[in-house]
């Protein structure tokens, strides 16, 4: 992302001398966690979870596959009501949240269209589809990428966190409409099989590593989110400090 | 490709791009605090 500069004084800069220059302890824990987490659902996922009956050792993608997806939707909720907040308060904190939250939803996206793919073209034979589900994950993927254009290359801050606030917010309508676009349309995707009405239809034995992992990446997701949040501080910081130095002079 | 072959892709790609984020991170931070280091130390060097 490119350098944004703040046009007003920013109270939540790190102290001169101390200027976030290391992780907080709350960020160490999380990542601590997260690898420990993640690495005890994978293994159960990838080692000790027995085969699918229908397709076999390659629905062991699902293990990555739907926690990304779902650790994706909660990433782009906090935009989505740091967006709200920034335009109710205009305080630069909730910007920093939903910019740094957006980036992550991103990259969990991007997992999701990959691994979905692969899983594709191992049981369905081809790797993309226009599936409605499909399609809509890679609407949802290409407004959270323009949504961080936007903020990256907008020539006045203020106003990019503004019409970044508002395409946050209209683009997160794109989630509901995912999750019901496989009861609505006949999909090559299978229906929902977590988050359905009667409760999850994949065994429980299969529930475990899944929750596991989904677990693992909120606490990699959190991790990764007080670390950007961190980096958003730092410029702030520089943005006030060359700020005091123009008016000096 | 054998199933354990698209595992291995599926599990080897989501690997690479959250290591590649952090990394990414990480130097995007360090070059931050450089940068505010620079300008915080030229400012105190100024007021001097």
């Amino acid at each position: 992302m490119g350098e944004r500069t703040v046009a007003a004084s920013v109270p939540w800069a790190p102290e001169r001398g101390r200027a976030g220059a290391r992780p907080s302890l709350a960020a160490k824990v999380l990542g601590a966690a997260a690898v420990l987490v993640l690495a005890t659902g994978l293994y159960l996922g990838l080692a000790v979870v027995p085969p699918d009956a229908v397709q076999g050792e390659v629905q062991r993608i699902m293990y990555l596959h739907v926690p990304s997806i779902v650790t994706a939707y909660l990433a782009f909720f906090v935009v989505f009501c740091s967006s709200v907040l920034y335009l109710w308060k205009r305080d630069l904190r909730f910007d920093a949240v939903a910019v740094s939250s957006a980036e992550i939803g991103v990259v969990l996206t991007g997992i999701t269209l990959a691994t979905g793919s692969i899983w594709g073209k191992s049981t369905w034979g081809v790797w993309w589809t226009w599936d409605a589900r499909l399609t809509l994950t890679a609407i949802l993927f290409t407004i959270y990428v323009g949504y961080l254009m936007l903020r990256a290359f907008a020539e006045e801050p203020q106003a990019g966190a503004r019409y970044g606030a508002v395409l946050a917010i209209i683009g997160f309508l794109d989630i509901p409409l995912n999750h019901l676009a496989v009861q609505w349309w006949r999909t090559l995707h299978q229906p929902s099989s977590i988050l359905r009405p009667g409760g999850p239809s994949v065994a429980s034995v299969m529930l475990v590593p899944l929750a596991i992992n989904f677990a693992g990446l909120i606490l990699l997701s959190a991790y990764l989110l007080l670390e950007r949040i961190r980096l958003e501080r730092i410029r702030h910081r520089a943005a006030e400090t060359r700020l005091k130095r123009g008016r000096r002079g | 490709m054998g199933s354990w072959g698209f595992i291995g892709l599926a599990y080897g790609l989501g690997s690479v791009a959250l290591l590649l984020y952090l990394i990414l991170l990480k130097r995007r931070l360090r070059g931050a605090q450089d940068e505010l280091a620079a300008l915080e130390g030229d400012g105190g060097r100024r007021a001097r």
